[in-house]
């Protein structure tokens, strides 16, 4: 009965406390590493938005368009605390990946490894997107005051539409570089800005052929009424 | 930075008295007329001075330098029998950003390459030059002791209303000093002022385009130089080119005057009142020919604008201005552009380009339907003034400027949190 008892519980138990014996500091190191980065990426979080704030980057964003489309989109937070506060998570993100290897374990080590593999793929995504993001809201901007300076009534369609175009431009760029449906996205992307511009110029020839001498109407007659303005704004 | 036949022909010229620099482009058809009436009176008034005139062109396909090289004048058929200095004419390309200001600087380097006591600046496309706007131009500097001539015209009331209705009141209610036609096109000024204004390095900016008069007036009157204006009776000149873009002519002209309250707030937020400038000349009364105004064309232009830049400047403009907008309404019959309005919007739009509260480009261009919307009830209201009536509209617009010039003075470093924005 002993000797049962040693071996249906005492021997699994005393391997199952060494195992956690062993496993205790590797633990004890994650938890260390997870509590340093929380303090680092505190510290960063503050350093950057201290950063951010003397080189007026809420100032920057706003007259990129950034901070209106942020508002629009329901994001009340200044651009500086929305970026420390993706790099106070982003550095969270990797002192884990740091403390998971840390603990030894074979198929967490492969998950750390292919993810830090991954990292620059993925940063070089956010910033295409960034980078698309803000140029799609700076000539969707641009394109809409010289299309209303020039009385184009659809102005803001026209503006929509150079925003959209680039957004998904840079969208495509994000996900070939994330390697995510490489073939799919490129053809994707092909087929969609292929047929956008078929479908407009077959629109503008055929089904809004209407539309389009009105508009050339307009423009003639706009360009007449300049003629006939001779006055000097100078 | 002279080219070599440009810098052989300055040397064979050695030095000059006086210079008169006409900028042109595609001016074939009014620039002949122009180079003789500068003939005619460098002859008759300044006969002994050695006069050159630069015709700095910005690559013309049309003749307009075989036109100046052809134009003469027949001394006799003018009545002057003394002896009179030959006139050097130079015609050259200029280099740089297309525009006046670039064709501008290029007579400023020959003002100071032939050492000139005094310098006029015409427009090519004049069609009222007589040869007594060279005397009014130039005497003053050469004769009394002035360092800046502005000219002073009788213009049509709805001609220059970029000049009235914004350059003027706010030059002057900037820097107090009551220059009628800042960005009239013909100045005067003295050699070394022409030597000042090339070494600055403004030539990759709106100065370089059509910026360089109100950079010129302006920098001249910060510089504390003595300013006179001269009586040149009508301003008729070629219509401008139908094609050339408004939005950006009004954003290279408001940017300048902007750019210049950040470089003279010194200056300007110290002046209090304004005070008037001399004037020379016999001031004679001459007709003017009718012009024609699409009206229609402007309120659409304020209606659309209204209609999809109000979101654009939320956030940009005050509140009241906002306000004030929304309520403007936008038929030809009711439409009624206050001047309280009109000088809150022209300050809100200097303190939005002096915060950074939008991409400058992007400021300065969505400007254009207001300033239309402001013009079109401008000649709405004044369809039936006399010239007189229309001119003391603009002196009561100026007053509204000089009024509410405290309310900029006090926002203009004042750090505000407006619709969110930090």
């Amino acid at each position: 009965m002993k000797g049962l008892w040693k071996t249906a519980f005492i021997d699994p138990l005393r391997e199952f406390l060494g195992q956690v014996g062993a496993f205790m500091p590797h633990l004890l190191v994650m938890i260390v590493i997870l509590t340093l980065g929380i303090l680092g990426a505190w510290g960063i979080k503050s350093m950057i938005f201290r950063l951010l704030v003397a080189i007026k980057f809420d100032q920057i964003c706003g007259r990129m368009g950034l901070s209106q489309t942020l508002s629009k989109g329901g994001v009340r937070e200044a651009p500086s605390h929305l970026v420390s506060r993706v790099v106070y998570w982003s550095i969270i993100l990797i002192f884990l990946m740091l403390g998971l290897g840390a603990l030894n374990l074979k198929p967490v080590d492969q998950f750390v490894a292919q993810v830090f593999s991954y990292l620059p793929y993925l940063l070089v995504a956010i910033v295409v997107l960034i980078v698309g993001f803000l140029l799609a809201n700076f000539f969707g901007r641009a394109t809409l005051i010289a299309a209303v300076n020039a009385q184009v009534s659809q102005a803001r369609l026209l503006a929509r539409a150079v925003r959209l175009a680039i957004i998904l431009f840079a969208l495509a760029m994000a996900f070939e570089q994330l390697g995510i449906a490489k073939t799919v996205i490129v053809a994707a992307f092909s087929i969609t800005f292929g047929g956008v511009v078929l479908a407009l110029a077959i629109a503008f020839g055929l089904g809004a052929r209407d539309a389009a001498k009105e508009f050339i109407e307009q423009r003639m007659k706009r360009n007449q009424h300049q003629k006939e303005e001779d006055f000097s704004h100078l | 930075m002279l080219q070599d036949e440009l810098k052989s022909q300055l040397q064979s010229i050695g030095q000059a008295d006086i210079l008169v620099g006409i900028p042109s482009y595609n001016n074939a058809r009014t620039i002949g007329r122009v180079v003789q009436a500068v003939g005619a009176g460098l002859a008759k008034y300044f006969p002994e001075a050695r006069a050159v005139l630069v015709n700095s062109d910005g690559g013309s396909l049309d003749g307009t330098p075989q036109a100046v090289a052809q134009a003469s004048v027949d001394l006799e058929n003018i009545l002057i029998a003394h002896r009179v200095n030959p006139l050097h004419k130079i015609t050259t390309p200029y280099h740089g950003i297309p525009g006046k200001g670039s064709a501008f600087r290029m007579i400023f380097e020959i003002a100071e390459a032939l050492k000139v006591k005094a310098c006029a600046v015409l427009d090519a496309d004049l069609r009222s030059i007589t040869p007594e706007w060279i005397e009014l131009l130039l005497r003053p500097i050469l004769k009394q002791g002035y360092d800046y001539v502005a000219p002073y015209y009788l213009r049509h009331k709805y001609d220059g209303t970029i000049t009235n209705s914004i350059v003027y009141p706010l030059t002057r209610a900037l820097y107090g000093k009551r220059i009628r036609q800042p960005i009239g096109g013909e100045f005067g000024f003295t050699g070394e002022l022409a030597s000042y204004f090339l070494a600055k390095d403004v030539w990759g900016t709106d100065v370089a385009r059509y910026g360089i008069d109100i950079w010129m007036t302006t920098t001249a009157i910060t510089r504390g130089c003595k300013i006179c204006q001269a009586y040149l009776g009508a301003k008729i000149h070629d219509p401008k080119d139908p094609a050339a873009d408004l939005s950006a002519m009004l954003a290279q002209v408001v940017g300048s005057v902007f750019s210049l309250m950040e470089e003279h707030v010194g200056v300007w937020r110290a002046v209090r009142e304004s005070e008037p400038i001399p004037l020379f000349g016999f001031q004679f009364e001459v007709g003017l020919e009718p012009i024609s105004v699409n009206v229609d064309g402007m309120v659409k232009a304020l209606e659309l604008g209204l209609k999809e830049f109000i979101p654009l400047w939320e956030g940009v403009l005050s509140e009241k201005v906002l306000n004030g907008l929304k309520g403007l309404s936008p038929s030809a019959s009711e439409l009624k552009f206050t001047d309280d309005l009109w000088v809150w919007v022209v300050y809100d739009f200097a303190l939005a380009a002096h915060r950074r509260l939008m991409t400058r480009e992007h400021l300065l261009r969505s400007f254009t339907p207001l300033y239309l919307g402001r013009i079109a009830s401008f000649i709405l209201e004044t369809q039936q003034s006399s010239h007189e009536a229309v001119e003391e509209r603009i002196e009561a617009l100026c007053r509204v400027f000089e009024r509410d010039k405290p309310h900029l003075v006090q926002q203009w470093n004042h750090q505000v949190n407006r619709g969110g924005q930090p």
